[in-house]
């Protein structure tokens, strides 16, 4: 489908991106460097994770049906170095919560697509055969953004000193979903057998929650004081 | 008058000698000369089997009768001929006869054997072992019919079943007046015959080649058995199996004649007497050469023993084992040439290998290679019955198709068993051919079909178009190595087009991948661009908007805020 293919999904994937850096007001904070910045701790995080799976977990000997439950939740769990990495960009930078969160969660997920989206999408929608994955790879993307927007402020509002009590459950329980996330879709696809709009619908139903959750928090958060 | 009588006779004693000779002589001769034997009709019989076999004895014990007749019908049997005929015989009419201690029994037997039907036949086939297990003194005979016994049986049947059935005094003349019959026999008492022989006969077939060449041995025994022996013509069991053994001979004797087609085998032909009986001219046999000669070819290298019993009907044949042969042993070529030779040109026969084993414990063995088996010797018995248990292998039913008393007999076989010369001969055929495939290992020389097989399956599992096949290609290098197994200079020849004016001219190409792609047509490109564009519109208000969200939230969270 070519070049205009490549561009279309191009298109879907990164203006968001674009938008959000726009009207987020980030532009105006000359923000871009600390993006970069938040965008190289990802790399370097996802490096780390990589050496770390790489070592300590064996390859996945099974037959091509089973699904090794524990070895992917194993892995999984190895994504909360990821809540590491934002929590470090977020405590870098100095203003306010909003701000901070904007960036990192900006920086990575921008990070994210170029890294793990870019490639394929150069290589394959540029091609002469037509896979609707590509679309989905692009929508996809614009769901890590909402989600990575939702799990740096769950981190943020975890590492807040005046997080009220109740506060603590709801909170924890939100960063488990957002570490979890990838497993659990994983989990729905084999269990359910869907389809790949469906699971791109079932993403974008969660994140939602999760993203909807978490702003919650954050606004009784911040105009509770 | 008598004082004249004896006054004569002193007369004639006192006077004259010639006189007394004269008058004296004939008188004396008249009364002492036999009575001549004026007999209603005098007949052949032949009697039931006497024998004793390993020291049980069987079958009848008199010879000796002279009673008078009666048939089955009447009441008083002891003492007396009972005569029956074939057709209405029957096993409970005979232990009857046999109860009441009858003096006799005749069994008249008709003159066409041919024309008896089929279930008489059968019945009496089996009927034939158990009077003979039956130990009794009673004298059985058989007779063949003719007319006058014919009538003689006819007007005894009616004087004998008359019997009962007339008021006293219809009896009482009946009596006075009827027409009797004494049956006599001519012969003396049996008695056992001493010193008798049993004739076997061997001759050999010498194969070409040294010394210790294998032997094969065909035999099969000339000998009858029937419920009586004069009776015993045993056509199938075993004519056949001479006349098979015969022809054999013949044929390889004319084969080892020629220098070309003299094989590497001794053949050794035996043709055993007293085969029904246990075998015993085979098992004599193999005890002279086995134990008490100091050479003999039966020691030395014995491929196998083949035995022929009753081949000449049906279209089964069955190959009779002790034990079934191994892989590689001649036995087994035999075994697979048979089965070859049956599957290749004789398809309606069926042919199988029938195991059984040697039960010493029996009083008879089963087949003639039980005998060979017994003292170690590799043996088969090939026969068109499935059993030794038939009643066709010793039975007087087993007659040439055309009865010989009856030459207008009508042509169609009899029901009993019988020879049938175009089974014989495939049959022998079959064992022919068999043994000469064995004999010069034809197994190989011949068209093969797995070989076959193999090799057209080989060359249709990939192209050979001309342009595929190069000099270096697997298929010419497999024909190579193929060729040379068999001949000799095998070499390789090659062609290439001439340069200037070629006569051929090949390209390549010949073979590719193909991919297919899915595609969408162009307007889906500016369908799905438009989509997007819609959508990204929409992610842009959504983000200006972001706002609005924000404050709903805020607003849900924090209902207690009242502006004070």
């Amino acid at each position: 489908m070519t070049l205009f293919h490549f561009g279309n999904c191009f298109a879907l994937a990164y203006f968001p991106y674009f938008i959000t850096y726009k009207c987020s007001g980030l532009s105006e904070y000359n923000a871009f460097w600390r993006c970069v910045q938040a965008g190289a701790t990802y790399l370097f995080v996802q490096l780390c994770k990589m050496l770390f799976l790489a070592t300590f977990f064996p390859t996945w000997e099974g037959g091509a049906g089973a699904y090794d439950f524990v070895g992917e939740f194993m892995k999984s769990t190895v994504d909360l170095a990821d809540l590491l990495g934002l929590h470090l960009v977020m405590s870098r930078n100095a203003g306010k919560g909003e701000y901070k969160i904007m960036v990192a969660a900006m920086g990575w997920a921008t990070a994210e697509l170029v890294m793990s989206r870019f490639l394929p999408l150069w290589v394959g929608a540029r091609g002469i055969e037509f896979d609707w994955k590509y679309i989905q790879m692009s929508f996809d993307s614009n769901i890590s953004l909402v989600h990575y927007i939702a799990m740096a402020a769950v981190v943020w509002m975890f590492t807040r000193y005046d997080l009220p009590k109740t506060f603590r459950l709801p909170v924890t329980v939100l960063l488990a979903l957002c570490v979890y996330k990838a497993f659990l879709i994983e989990l729905f696809v084999h269990v359910f057998m869907l389809g790949s709009w469906t699971v791109l619908l079932v993403k974008a139903v969660l994140t939602g929650a999760v993203s909807l959750c978490s702003l919650f928090l954050f606004v009784t958060l911040v105009h509770s004081n | 008058m008598f004082e004249e009588a004896s006054e004569v006779f002193d007369n004639m004693f006192k006077s004259s000698f010639p006189l007394t000779f004269i008058v004296f002589i004939p008188a004396v001769l008249i009364l002492v000369s036999p009575l001549p034997a004026e007999a209603a009709h005098e007949f052949t019989v032949y009697r039931m089997q006497q024998y004793d076999l390993q020291g049980q004895p069987y079958g009848t014990r008199n010879a000796i009768l002279n009673t008078e007749a009666r048939t089955v019908e009447a009441e008083v049997l002891s003492r007396r001929c009972v005569i029956m005929r074939l057709a209405d015989f029957s096993y409970d009419k005979y232990q009857k006869a046999l109860r009441q201690s009858a003096g006799a029994v005749v069994i008249i037997l008709p003159k066409n054997m041919s024309a008896i039907p089929q279930d008489i036949v059968q019945q009496f086939m089996e009927l034939e072992p158990e009077m003979l297990a039956m130990e009794t003194i009673v004298p059985v005979y058989f007779a063949e019919e003719d007319d006058e016994l014919l009538s003689i049986y006819t007007q005894t049947l009616t004087s004998s079943s008359s019997q009962g059935s007339l008021s006293a005094a219809e009896v009482l003349l009946h009596t006075a007046t009827a027409n009797g019959f004494q049956m006599v026999t001519s012969g003396a008492q049996s008695k056992a015959v001493s010193d008798w022989a049993i004739t076997s006969l061997e001759g050999r077939l010498t194969g070409v080649g040294g010394e210790d060449l294998p032997t094969i041995v065909v035999v099969a025994h000339y000998d009858t058995f029937g419920v009586a022996p004069w009776l015993s013509y045993g056509a199938d069991s075993n004519g056949s199996g001479v006349s098979m053994l015969l022809e054999l001979a013949r044929l390889f004797s004319k084969l080892y004649t020629y220098k070309r087609t003299h094989a590497a085998y001794n053949l050794l032909f035996f043709v055993s007497g007293g085969g029904k009986f246990n075998y015993q001219g085979t098992k004599r046999w193999l005890e002279d050469n086995l134990d008490h000669t100091d050479s003999s070819l039966l020691q030395d290298n014995v491929a196998f023993v083949l035995c022929l019993d009753t081949l000449g009907n049906s279209d089964s044949l069955y190959l009779h084992v002790s034990k079934p042969p191994k892989e590689g042993t001649p036995q087994y070529f035999l075994l697979k040439e048979l089965e070859t030779v049956v599957a290749s040109q004789h398809p309606e026969v069926k042919f199988s290998m029938v195991h059984k084993k040697i039960n010493l414990a029996d009083d008879m063995l089963a087949w003639e290679h039980e005998r060979f088996g017994i003292r170690r010797l590799p043996a088969f018995t090939l026969s068109h019955l499935p059993s030794h248990r038939s009643a066709q292998r010793s039975s007087i039913m087993d007659v040439r198709s055309v009865s010989p008393s009856s030459r207008h007999g009508a042509g169609e076989p009899p029901a009993g068993p019988h020879v049938d010369v175009s089974k014989l001969s495939r049959n022998a055929k079959v064992v022919a051919e068999s043994l000469a495939r064995v004999i010069y290992n034809l197994t190989e020389k011949q068209v093969q079909e797995e070989h076959l097989s193999a090799v057209v399956d080989w060359l249709t599992a990939q192209p050979r178009a001309a342009q595929l096949v190069d000099k270096d290609s697997s298929i010419v290098s497999t024909l190579e190595y193929h060729l040379s197994r068999y001949l000799k200079d095998v070499k390789r020849h090659y062609v290439k087009a001439d340069k200037r004016d070629p006569e051929f001219v090949f390209y390549d190409q010949l073979k590719q991948t193909m991919n297919a792609y899915r595609v969408k047509p162009a307007i889906f490109d500016l369908l799905l661009a438009l989509c997007i564009a819609a959508y990204l519109g929409m992610m842009y208000l959504a983000i200006q908007n972001f706002g609005l969200l924000y404050s709903v939230v805020r607003r849900i969270t924090q209902p207690k805020v009242k502006v004070h």
